[in-house]
């Protein structure tokens, strides 16, 4: 079988929003000898890529984008990511994203749709989870040499936690290093010019178009 | 494939004993009190059937036999046609469908300038093309009469554009036995002959008997239609205080009364004819003195008690949706159209007409028609309701996800993240930042645009050519005979 097939398989598994037929058609990709990173690129990232097309035609909702980036994410940490290393490849980047949810903030959910999107299309995404420390932020930042930090914030009362990640990047002096993205419900461009951040999206499918813009990608 | 509608009827506000009052003071109401009819042809149906006739008075009163008889003989089930059959409308039970507007309106509010000013033909058509190309809407009626044709003439050029612009339903007006007879040709050439538009009826007449109490020779179109096999409804439009008591349920009994005054005529003439009933009662404004369209005591006479008493009798009916009293398609339109409309999704009126109906009928908007085929999408969701069973229940999903978890990525999301939502098509639920960045605009100018694009892009099936010439022809010679009465 040619390896165009086993990746229009890959496609049509996470289409199909089957966890279990994700992981299975991997399993089946790795079998055959497939390069893991050409399975996360041309099979599985592809996939997401489709899905945040759909979502921006408004044939896709917001549910289609968890439900296909859910059994991508965990394919490729379980699965792909021992291979990758084992066989000592690498997948090519188009940057570092280090990407959390503020301090005394526990929705996560939007930020996960952000980082599925940006590591679909291309960028290297370290989802460091929710209810994440300032601190955390810039350490994960300098430990990983990010290019950018996203933090979101769904509460109006843990908004000002985004000041503070823009205030803790400038004493560490890696302001320069990062571009800060910021996003959440009560979030606005305003705001984010306020606490002197660098882009803000209103939703994910933006999200990827704001990050390529800060780091100078063409499309 | 015939289209069987979402089931209303959740809502009953009055009990069936209730409509056994409003039912048994109305056979009472026509034994005693009776119908006046200067129609002699009409007079005559009953006098046959054996129903006391005073020539003096002209009055006729109808003993309850005659109308408990032509009830059991009305069928309790029609199907409404469209000349295209995918349009084609069930009506029984509390199965609801919405229509563009109601009899001719005398002002439209210019889609283009906002103008309040006189409609003509060309309006009518196009108002027409809209009501065709909204999804919501299923079957068709005015909200531009044609006022460029000479007046004797207007409901047969009306029927014309009606024809030529929509394969939807029809239901519409044509008063008198003359212009009913020229209808039935026009509709007959449509279809393919009389025995066809028996079977396949591509329109409904709307008759308006006079309140209180009495015929109009305009009514003898009913004889017309009933004779023909072809559905009629009789909509006469009592106000309280005005032309019936102040009471809803008394205005119910006088429009009650009228209504089965004229349903024993159809039977009288013609066993099994169909009727699509109505009892409506109006509020008339007790400054202004117009009926209020957009009264809550409106909505509760035109939806409650109609679809009480259509239940009651097993009828198909007729009412009332997507009317306002406001001159705008404004915050005072959408609260009144939501009202009158969720009332009788939720009371289950069969056919719910008027859609862009403003300032009370004398203004036809086609914005607010599409801001109307909005609303009743909204409407029936609410109507569809909320389904229990195991599956919806979904217990096994709230434990496959536990405590913190999300829902998002369940199977049973996806299943039925469809059907379990409305979605809106013209209402924004954007953020302010990108209302503001797309140009902050009103819902009317949304409403605005859509119409100007279905106006732009969407034309019906025209007719083959040569039924269009016979159309024309028809009312030509119509409009030739009809000036020499004057």
């Amino acid at each position: 079988m040619g390896q165009e097939a086993i990746f229009d398989e890959l496609v049509n598994a996470v289409l199909s929003f089957d966890s279990d037929k994700v992981v299975e058609t991997t399993k089946k990709a790795l079998a055959q000898g497939v390069d893991p990173v050409k399975i996360i690129e041309d099979g599985l990232a592809k996939a997401l890529r489709i899905v945040g097309k759909k979502f921006e035609d408004g044939e896709y909702f917001l549910m289609h984008l968890v439900a296909a980036a859910e059994p991508v994410q965990k394919t490729i940490k379980e699965l792909l990511e021992p291979e990758v290393v084992k066989r000592k490849g690498q997948r090519k980047t188009l940057g570092k994203v280090v990407l959390g949810t503020v301090a005394g903030d526990i929705h996560d959910i939007g930020k996960t749709i952000v980082g599925a999107l940006l590591f679909a299309a291309g960028f290297e995404v370290f989802d460091i989870g929710k209810d994440v420390p300032t601190e955390q932020f810039v350490h994960k930042a300098k430990e990983v040499n990010a290019d950018i930090v996203g933090a979101s914030a769904l509460l109006s009362t843990s908004l000002p936690m985004q000041h503070e990640i823009v205030k803790a990047c400038e004493a560490e002096g890696i302001r320069n290093k990062v571009k800060l993205m910021f996003g959440g419900a009560p979030v606005t461009e305003e705001w984010v010019r306020e606490i002197g951040g660098d882009g803000y999206a209103e939703n994910a499918v933006e999200a990827v178009k704001v990050a390529k813009k800060l780091l100078k990608i063409q499309d | 494939m015939v289209q069987r509608g979402l089931k209303g009827g959740q809502l009953r506000l009055l009990t069936r004993k209730e409509a056994r009052d409003i039912h048994l003071a109305s056979l009472e109401v026509l034994e005693d009190v009776g119908m006046r009819s200067p129609s002699e042809k009409i007079l005559g149906v009953f006098e046959e059937a054996g129903a006391e006739i005073d020539r003096k008075d002209r009055r006729v009163k109808i003993p309850q036999h005659l109308v408990e008889e032509s009830l059991r003989k009305a069928p309790k089930e029609i199907v409404f046609c469209g000349r295209n059959p995918k349009h084609d409308l069930l009506l029984e039970d509390g199965r609801i469908y919405f229509g563009l507007g109601g009899t001719p309106v005398p002002y439209i509010r210019d889609v283009e300038t906002g103008e309040i000013r006189r409609p003509t033909k060309k309006d009518m058509a196009d108002a027409t093309r809209v009501g065709d190309a909204l999804p919501n809407i299923k079957f068709i009626m005015s909200i531009a009469g044609a006022f460029d044709v000479p007046y004797q003439a207007e409901y047969l050029h009306e029927f014309e554009v009606l024809f030529n612009n929509t394969e939807k339903p029809i239901l519409y007006s044509c008063p008198g036995t003359y212009a009913a007879q020229k209808v039935l040709e026009m509709a007959s050439t449509i279809v393919g002959g009389r025995d066809e538009l028996k079977k396949k009826p591509i329109l409904t007449l709307y008759a308006e008997t006079v309140t209180p109490l009495a015929f109009s020779p305009t009514n003898e179109n009913v004889i017309e239609f009933a004779k023909a096999g072809v559905p009629f409804t009789n909509g006469p439009m009592p106000m309280l205080g005005g032309t019936a008591p102040m009471t809803l349920s008394g205005a119910g009994v006088v429009s009650n009364a009228e209504n089965l005054a004229t349903l024993t005529l159809s039977q009288l003439v013609n066993p099994h004819a169909p009727v699509i009933y109505t009892c409506w009662a109006t509020a008339m404004d007790p400054v202004t003195s117009r009926c209020s369209y957009g009264a809550p005591e409106f909505a509760l006479g035109t939806s409650v008690l109609n679809a009480t008493m259509a239940n009651y009798y097993g009828l198909p009916s007729y009412g009332f949706g997507g009317c306002s009293d406001s001159k705008l398609p404004d915050a005072q339109a959408g609260a009144e159209v939501m009202m009158n409309s969720i009332m009788a999704g939720l009371c289950g009126v069969n056919l719910i007409h008027d859609c862009g109906y403003l300032a009370g009928g004398s203004i036809g908007s086609i914005e607010m028609a599409v801001i109307c085929n909005e609303i009743i999408g909204m409407v029936s969701r609410i109507v569809k309701g909320i389904e229990v069973n195991d599956e919806t229940l979904a217990v096994d999903v709230i434990r496959t996800v536990g405590p913190e978890g999300h829902f998002m990525s369940q199977k049973h999301t996806l299943k039925h993240l469809e059907t379990e939502l409305f979605f809106p098509k013209l209402f924004d639920r954007t953020s302010e930042v990108t209302w503001a960045k797309a140009g902050k605009k009103d819902v009317r100018d949304i409403a605005k645009e859509k119409a100007k694009k279905i106006l732009k892009e969407h034309f019906p099936e025209p007719l083959p050519k040569d039924v269009q010439r016979q159309l024309a022809q028809t009312v030509k010679e119509v409009e030739k005979e009809l000036l020499k009465k004057g």
